[in-house]
């Protein structure tokens, strides 16, 4: 229901986009020598392409968004199952198609290069795409929703950078191999086929590529986003100079040998009886790590280490991620009093 | 994003250039420019008004701080919580702090805030207000906390700027998204509307001006809901809503002590049923109610409230809702021609209310004259005022009515000891009555009734589905079936039974209910839980859906949908009658209770409870408990012993639940 009413939203948004591209055109016509957004977006449109491969099954579609990044037909694209066929054709902004070959992708960056047989292309430099900072004003162009067929131009939104953050992966925050920084939009990209889209700023410099759909499990919401194009350089160098890089799936995050666990520092939790049981201490047993540092029966344990732990099963998953030999640092909450303590767990300690 | 600035004065720029005091510092720099300087003006206006929207963001940082909760439910309703952070906004520097009550609406059991320098303190939910769904905090500190100049209503103006501001990403710097001002004095008077996308990353955190004051904080709201988390789902639409600082700030003394708010209650009904259309005269006052107190009367028109004219109903709702309990509310209402004056003191909670009862159960396909009387029940007030069984009732206090609806309808803001006047038609002959409305009884009517409908000629010239038909709802994986009576009539309005027990066995279930249904047209519903192992309270939502297309494709008499469940699927059937108001009237129940409070009863809508109880059941207190808030609730309960264990209603006892819904349209 949710995702219906955004993906509604999104295309009044993409409708709304249409007619600003159309009111710029016509815009730019008038006064043809008035550097405004008409001429940039008229100019960064030409180095945008529609891409479509496998898909049209379970509902997810066979489309998806990409720039040009040389003259020769380098495409740079988000690495996804639309790629995931031998036929990838990519359409130019004037209508050209071609088939495409995929020349590799990094699934830690979820990136990919295509490469098209073309000549003296419009295209993005690498090179001088620039970095953005919280609240800078952005220009989002992507066939979002395939509603730009052949030869028109892809939509076009605009919106802000809401912040620059990095994607937690761990802890199955965001279901992306991707943990590095992204920025946030204020804008609705998460949608079909908006994904490999490039991210401008209003003077059309390159900034980013567009996420794809992916959903915020720390508070159930849809993420728009775009992926800084300086964490994307080295692997479009890499897969440039013809490195391959696989496509397979990256194992999953590693646990250290012997993971931590509440009864090894002597605590003993309360019954975890709810969705998400306060991490209440039951019992310390006396002369162990838990002991020593002066935890007491009734203490809620808040964090570990900087992490919050909202529950019995968030602090065992926490310390799961703790060797046992380690120290852990823990906050508690005693009555109305915040109480820092480290606790470390002694060979003996079982 | 519409208003995307493609011009130097673009829609957002020029609304603030001429109206909006918020942007004229900024707008007196720019017009030179963009008089003299085209070329060079459109980069730097973009630039300016960036760096505005920036600095505005920075000003109002140090006031947005972060807060994190400790365990809490999962799931609240339909919607999933998330553990993540959430916003809260600084009001006063000894350490108060509001935020969204979506933020709290889980139940934590422990709520922490963290400040912009990083520190964590505890924090004390000390107060919320429920009518315009915000919260109270205090954590103590050690140092002044920075409060926030708040933006004054006054000089806000459709179209300028609003930025939303949260700290949901990051510790150390907020989150943003930018708009426009949509609206003020929305979802009945209490809130401002943006298009700024608003959505738990920022609720609770404040909606600022260019000049980075705050306007409002920003929180769910839906015109059609008072429920916490209700307008979540138009979360990052462009629909945002936020309730004006100022308004905040006026009831902080209130909350600071510890008060919750409430939306203020006149207990006034208006006559009109369309809100929108409809002019304000007053249909009844509930009793004891402030309107009760002034003595006001069904029929006063009223023409102002607070100082404001009104003559639609939606008026009269937002000035009473944006209101709260408490408030003094100066009314004038129109008596014919006398001017009638007096203030209320708005309440938070009116009594129960109780529907009245007239004693008769209604043929269901009469004539177009009147209601025909199919049964009148011993010692009730039409008993007394000697009605009889094939009598017409054609109007009631002076309006005409048709058919049972209609009745009901212009009974239905009546309550026990109330009087009415019913004009009665006896073969020939016409009279007026006046009668003292009853309670509804609770114990069933005798074995034997007239039948509840004429003789009519089945589904001619229509095509109906009979007998049984599978039925699927498509967001959802259960499967169901219905049985429609072969003899299904669409002149003849037909009860529903939702069967929830287990899985069903079809052929039995068929075999027990196919004669009951033909008797007393009744279609049974029979759906299968999604989980094997059994009915989850979310599934309330596909019972909902799974009636109404019932009720799409056949005539259905609201008042006798009833659903009827054991085990998981009883605790299913209290929710559904508890919330799906529009759609259940009642539920029977085997030995089950609910942790729910039965919801408020309204005169539009009936609600009858059918519950069997089973002394050594574990159940016992939670049922015990259910009773006495049902009966609180002035909800009408029958109860049936069923003995020591709960067990399957016999067939004489599920021939007597028959009976008790066949009398649920009585009147």
């Amino acid at each position: 229901m949710i995702r219906f009413s955004r993906t509604t939203s999104a295309v009044l948004h993409g409708s709304a986009a249409f007619l600003v591209v159309a009111v710029l055109l016509s815009a730019y016509a008038a006064s043809a020598a008035d550097p405004s957004l008409a001429r940039v977006i008229d100019q960064a449109q030409t180095k945008i392409v529609k891409i479509y491969g496998a898909g049209g099954f379970r509902g997810m579609e066979g489309y998806q968004s990409g720039f040009l990044i040389s003259a020769e037909g380098h495409v740079l694209t988000a690495l996804s199952y639309v790629l995931d066929t031998d036929r990838i054709t990519v359409t130019l902004n004037d209508g050209r198609h071609y088939d495409a070959k995929l020349l590799g992708g990094d699934p830690r960056l979820e990136v990919a290069v295509l490469k098209i047989e073309a000549a003296s292309l419009p295209h993005f430099d690498l090179a001088k795409a620039v970095p953005l900072t919280d609240g800078v004003r952005i220009l989002a162009l992507s066939n979002l929703f395939n509603v730009a067929m052949g030869d028109e131009p892809a939509s076009v939104q605009s919106g802000t950078v809401s912040v620059l953050t990095r994607l937690e992966g761990r802890r199955g925050v965001f279901e992306t191999p991707y943990h590095g920084p992204i920025y946030v939009l204020d804008v609705a990209t998460n949608n079909p086929g908006a994904s490999g889209g490039a991210l401008l700023t209003l003077q059309g410099e390159l900034a980013g590529m567009l996420g794809r759909e992916l959903r915020n499990s720390l508070n159930n919401t849809w993420l728009s986003y775009a992926v800084p194009i300086d964490q994307l350089r080295q692997s479009v160098d890499e897969i440039e100079a013809g490195k391959f890089i696989s496509l397979k799936e990256l194992p999953p995050e590693k646990k250290p040998a012997s993971p931590m666990e509440p009864g090894l520092l002597g605590i003993s939790l309360v019954p975890d009886i709810l969705e998400r049981t306060p991490a209440y201490v039951d019992q310390v047993r006396p002369g162990t790590a838990a002991a020593r540092a002066g935890i007491q029966p009734d203490d809620l344990i808040l964090l570990v280490g900087n992490h919050l732990t909202q529950s019995c099963k968030a602090l065992r998953k926490e310390l799961e991620m703790i060797d046992r030999a380690d120290a852990v640092k823990l906050t508690i909450l005693r009555g109305q009093e915040l109480v820092e303590v480290t606790v470390q767990a002694g060979p003996d300690d079982k | 994003m519409s208003g995307f600035q493609f011009e130097p004065a673009g829609f957002r720029s020029r609304v603030q250039g001429e109206r909006g005091a918020a942007g004229i510092s900024t707008r007196l720099l720019l017009l030179p420019l963009v008089a003299f300087c085209r070329l060079a003006a459109a980069e730097d206006i973009n630039t300016l008004e960036q760096k505005a929207l920036i600095d505005a963001v920075d000003r109002v940082a140090p006031s947005v701080v972060r807060i994190e909760t400790i365990g809490g439910l999962e799931r609240v309703d339909r919607v999933l919580f998330g553990a993540g952070p959430t916003t809260g906004l600084v009001v006063d520097s000894s350490g108060y702090i509001v935020s969204s009550a979506f933020n709290f609406v889980n139940k934590p059991a422990s709520i922490l805030v963290r400040l912009p320098d990083g520190t964590r303190k505890p924090a004390k939910l000390v107060a919320r207000d429920h009518n315009c769904q915000f919260v109270l905090l205090k954590i103590e500190v050690d140092h002044p906390l920075p409060v926030p100049e708040a933006a004054p209503q006054s000089e806000m103006r459709i179209g300028q700027w609003c930025v939303a501001v949260g700290r949901t990403f990051e510790e150390s710097r907020p989150n943003r998204t930018v708009g426009i001002l949509s609206a003020v004095g929305r979802v009945w008077g209490k809130a401002l509307q943006t298009d700024a996308p608003a959505s738990p990353n920022n609720y609770g955190g404040p909606l600022v001006d260019i000049r980075g004051r705050v306007m409002g904080l920003l929180v769910p709201l839906s015109p059609q809901s008072a429920e916490e988390i209700a307008g979540f789902e138009w979360y990052d639409s462009g629909i945002g809503f936020a309730v004006p600082l100022e308004a905040i700030q006026k009831l902080l003394p209130k909350l600071r002590k510890g008060e919750d708010l409430y939306p203020g209650v006149a207990g006034v009904f208006m006559q009109s049923k369309n809100q929108y259309t409809g002019d304000t005269v007053i249909a009844s006052c509930r009793p004891n109610s402030p309107a009760a107190k002034a003595q006001f009367k069904g029929g006063d028109r009223i023409i102002e409230i607070g100082g404001r004219k009104v003559t639609r109903s939606a008026e009269v709702k937002q000035e009473i809702s944006r209101r709260y309990a408490g408030d003094k509310v100066h009314f004038v209402v129109l008596r014919g021609e006398k001017r009638i004056e007096a203030d209320l003191e708005l309440t938070s909670k009116l009594d129960a209310f109780q529907h009245g009862f007239l004693g008769i159960l209604p043929l269901r396909n009469g004539n177009d004259a009147g209601i025909t009387v199919r049964y009148v029940y011993p010692g009730s007030p039409v008993a007394e005022a000697k009605l009889e069984p094939g009598d017409l009732i054609v109007s009631a206090a002076g309006d005409a009515v048709v058919d049972p609806d209609e009745l009901r309808s212009a009974l239905s803001g009546l309550e026990p000891g109330m009087s009415l006047e019913l004009e009665v038609r006896h073969k020939d002959q016409t009279r007026k009555v006046n009668l003292k409305m009853a309670e509804l009884p609770n114990d069933l009517p005798p074995r034997t009734l007239p039948p509840a409908r004429s003789k009519s000629e089945p589904g001619q010239g229509q095509k109906h589905k009979v007998g049984r038909i599978a039925l699927t709802v498509p967001e959802f994986k259960n499967e169901a079936w219905a049985y429609v009576p072969e003899r299904y009539d669409p002149a003849v309005p037909h009860g529903v039974v939702v069967w929830l027990h287990g899985a069903p066995d079809a052929a039995a279930l068929l075999a027990q209910w196919k004669p009951l249904c033909d008797a007393n047209d009744l279609v049974l519903v029979a759906p299968r839980p999604s989980l094997s192992n059994g009915w989850q309270a979310d599934e309330a939502n596909y019972i909902e859906k799974l009636v109404g297309q019932v009720k799409a494709a056949y005539t259905v008499d609201l008042t006798r949908v009833v659903v009827f469940g054991r085990d998981t699927g009883a605790s299913l059937a209290l929710v559904c009658a508890f919330r799906s108001r529009e759609l259940i009237r009642a539920a029977a129940v085997i030995d089950a209770g609910s942790m729910l409070p039965p919801p408020e009863i309204d005169p539009g809508h009936r609600l009858a409870i059918y519950l069997g109880t089973a002394k050594s059941s574990m159940q016992a207190q939670l049922v015990k408990m259910t009773l006495a808030r049902l009966k609180a609730a002035k909800v009408p309960v029958t109860e049936k012993d069923l003995g020591k264990d709960a067990r399957d209603l016999s067939p004489q006892e599920l021939d007597e639940l028959v009976r008790w819904i066949d009398m649920l349209d009585r009147i």
